[in-house]
């Protein structure tokens, strides 16, 4: 019994946890991060200042944050949906210590998600204090998606989904090493998109296939990727020239374009296997990724209309998830 | 499962994990105990004191490890260790020690303060040197003065954050120095003959059970008062005070029951509790400094 409410609360868990990723995004691309100057109140308050008093009060603390509800309420919902995944992050923990014991039960994963999910609250708050530099906000990204991957892996190895079918170590065995490298193109192409947005240059190109007409813009590395800038300014609206942005925008395009190669023809390699559930995921895996690829092109063409942009947050999102639930298909549980 | 995650897992296991997670979470505590509001925290010195405190314990877990090889082998408690497995050999281990030790110094030195590397690094030398190498061996006090080691956690924390040691940190500290006794020795009586077994002059093997248990007590009782510190200097409210009451209460009545020899379990039950009082009891220091929060 004890069992199923572990497995009931670990995906529980990790819808929420998609659901609080995708706000994340919404947050960030409707310009509402620094809606509540402060942290883990919003002008000092539970909820948002709302009478006119109130409002009047915030503004003489914040004078150079003027309230805006709406923004403010955007942050602050978002903070409260991230508190409560902490809640169920602590009580999964504590359900999977108890029962430790039990065969294929999951508890370091949810003991160090606890760890996670606090430091990921810490960078929330710094995506404040910093004033919205690239290098947290990218951070607090990927540390949601580290949080949302590790919640479905421990959803998985408990549930034991998607292994069903029999199966045969030596047809799973050849996907080992590609399933990896495919990971690791899929990390490192969130972390350029992350970059994109934090360095707001997601509208640096508006054509496509070329970018400001350059099939192969003038680029400045150096710019574009200097990973620390420290935290004195307000980074609102970035703060890089165009050319560091379109080196950002084009390494991103270029990310996407190794992305849907490769794993596309991983998806096509899992269409071709025996293994049902893999045949099943390579399917996923090739709708998501040109959805993924469809959404991206379509940010550009459209000038990032924000249902779009956020579409390509979740549905990059889901890439990740389908990648994690690859991982697990072609490693099944040992069943002692 | 397959050989590279096997030497993952190892090395993981070289660090004590779980002691490493309790003493990165009282450091954690420290920090958020010496400001204000959480905004207060600054950011490099957070992290980095974070990671760079963690990794300093994880190396002196390893250097334990490799000093204690030949008497962990033999304990039942301990036998399950990488390097009595051979899943990692002893160069391996030292190795990676020193490695992870540097790398905790560096960060320390560079990115958050000389203060918070040099009382790291003596814990680090405090723990795996004079108290694994010398102490644990010496005397039936080790675990005693050796607790100073364990306890320096939340002074780290607190000065990567501030560049200061205060008597609020100081308090910390006394609190964790006089849980180590009766937590330490409440294991001690339930592991007696593995001590005994391989000469490590424990309480309960030098003094007997009976003793020990007394010390237990005692200690308990200590540790109320002591921690009824963090209330009598102001440093927290109410809240605290309640919580630590109630905590500390539970730990007697464990303490109380020990007395009794006919109840066998009763001593690792006293050893279990006191690992949850050790976080429960920190964790209603972090509420009550920001309860203001919750209530405004």
């Amino acid at each position: 019994m004890r069992d199923s409410t572990f497995r009931k609360i670990a995906l529980i868990a990790t819808t929420l946890a998609l659901f609080v990723v995708v706000l994340g995004a919404y947050v960030r691309l409707s310009d509402a991060g620094l809606g509540c100057p402060d942290w883990p109140g919003c002008y000092g308050h539970v909820g948002v200042p709302e009478s006119e008093d109130k409002i009047a009060a915030a503004n003489e603390a914040y004078p150079e944050r003027p309230v805006e509800p709406a923004k403010a309420w955007k942050e602050m919902i978002h903070r409260y949906f991230a508190s409560t995944l902490g809640l169920l992050i602590i009580i999964l923990a504590v359900i999977g210590w108890r029962n430790k014991k039990n065969i294929g039960q999951q508890y370091r994963l949810p003991i160090f998600l606890v760890g996670l999910v606090i430091f990921q609250g810490l960078l929330g708050m710094w995506t404040v204090t910093v004033k919205l530099n690239p290098t947290i906000v990218m951070l607090h990204l990927m540390g949601g998606l580290t949080t949302l991957s590790l919640l479905w892996w421990v959803t998985l190895r408990q549930s034991k989904m998607f292994v069903g079918g029999s199966s045969y170590p030596s047809q799973l065995k050849p996907f080992s090493g590609i399933v990896v490298i495919g990971t690791i193109i899929v990390v490192i192409q969130l972390f350029l998109g992350g970059w994109t947005s934090s360095n707001y240059a997601a509208l640096v190109c508006t054509d496509f296939p070329t970018c400001q007409g350059y099939l192969i813009p003038p680029t400045d590395f150096k710019e574009a990727f200097n990973l620390w800038r420290g935290t004195e300014i307000n980074f609102e609206f970035g703060v890089l020239d165009n050319t560091a942005r379109m080196t950002i925008h084009f390494v991103h395009r270029v990310g996407a374009l190794v992305t849907f190669l490769y794993i596309g023809w991983l998806a096509f390699k899992l269409l071709k296997s025996e293994v049902l559930s893999l045949k099943n995921l390579g399917l996923i895996l090739l709708i998501v990724l040109v959805a993924q690829v469809s959404l991206g092109i379509a940010n550009v063409l459209l000038s990032l209309p924000l249902l779009v942009a956020v579409a390509h947050n979740g549905v990059g999102a889901l890439l990740l998830l389908t990648m994690v639930t690859i991982n697990h298909a072609i490693k099944p549980p040992s069943q002692m | 499962m397959t050989n590279s995650t096997s030497i993952v897992n190892d090395y993981y296991e070289l660090c004590k994990p779980r002691v490493v997670m309790l003493i990165v979470f009282t450091a954690v505590i420290g920090m958020f105990l010496a400001v204000p509001t959480p905004q207060d925290l600054p950011l490099i010195e957070t992290i980095f004191g974070t990671l760079g405190i963690g990794l300093a314990a994880a190396s002196a877990a390893a250097i334990n490890q490799i000093v204690e090889q030949k008497f962990d082998a033999e304990m039942k408690r301990t036998e399950d260790r990488p390097l009595i497995t051979g899943g990692i050999n002893q160069k391996q281990a030292l190795i990676f020690a020193i490695v992870v030790g540097l790398l905790a110094m560096l960060m320390l030195v560079v990115l958050v303060n000389p203060l918070t590397a040099g009382l790291t690094f003596l814990s680090l030398i405090g723990y795996a040197f004079i108290y694994t190498l010398y102490l644990k061996h010496a005397t039936p006090q080790n675990i005693v003065i050796g607790g100073a080691a364990g306890a320096a956690p939340p002074v780290l924390g607190w000065a990567a954050v501030t560049n200061d040691v205060t008597v609020h940190s100081l308090i910390l500290f006394l609190i964790i120095f006089v849980w180590t006794p009766p937590h330490f020795w409440a294991l001690a009586i339930a592991k007696k003959d593995d001590y005994a077994k391989v000469g490590i002059p424990m309480l309960p093997v030098t003094h007997g059970v009976k003793f020990t248990r007394l010390q237990v007590l005692l200690y308990t009782v200590l540790l109320l008062i002591v921690t009824a510190l963090p209330f009598l200097s102001q440093m927290s409210g109410m809240v605290y005070l309640i919580a630590s009451t109630i905590l500390g209460g539970i730990f007697l009545y464990y303490a109380v029951r020990m007395q009794n020899p006919e109840l066998k379990g009763m001593p690792m039950k006293t050893f279990g509790y006191s690992i949850i009082y050790l976080m429960l009891l920190f964790s209603f220091l972090l509420i009550d400094h920001y309860v203001v929060y919750f209530i405004v």
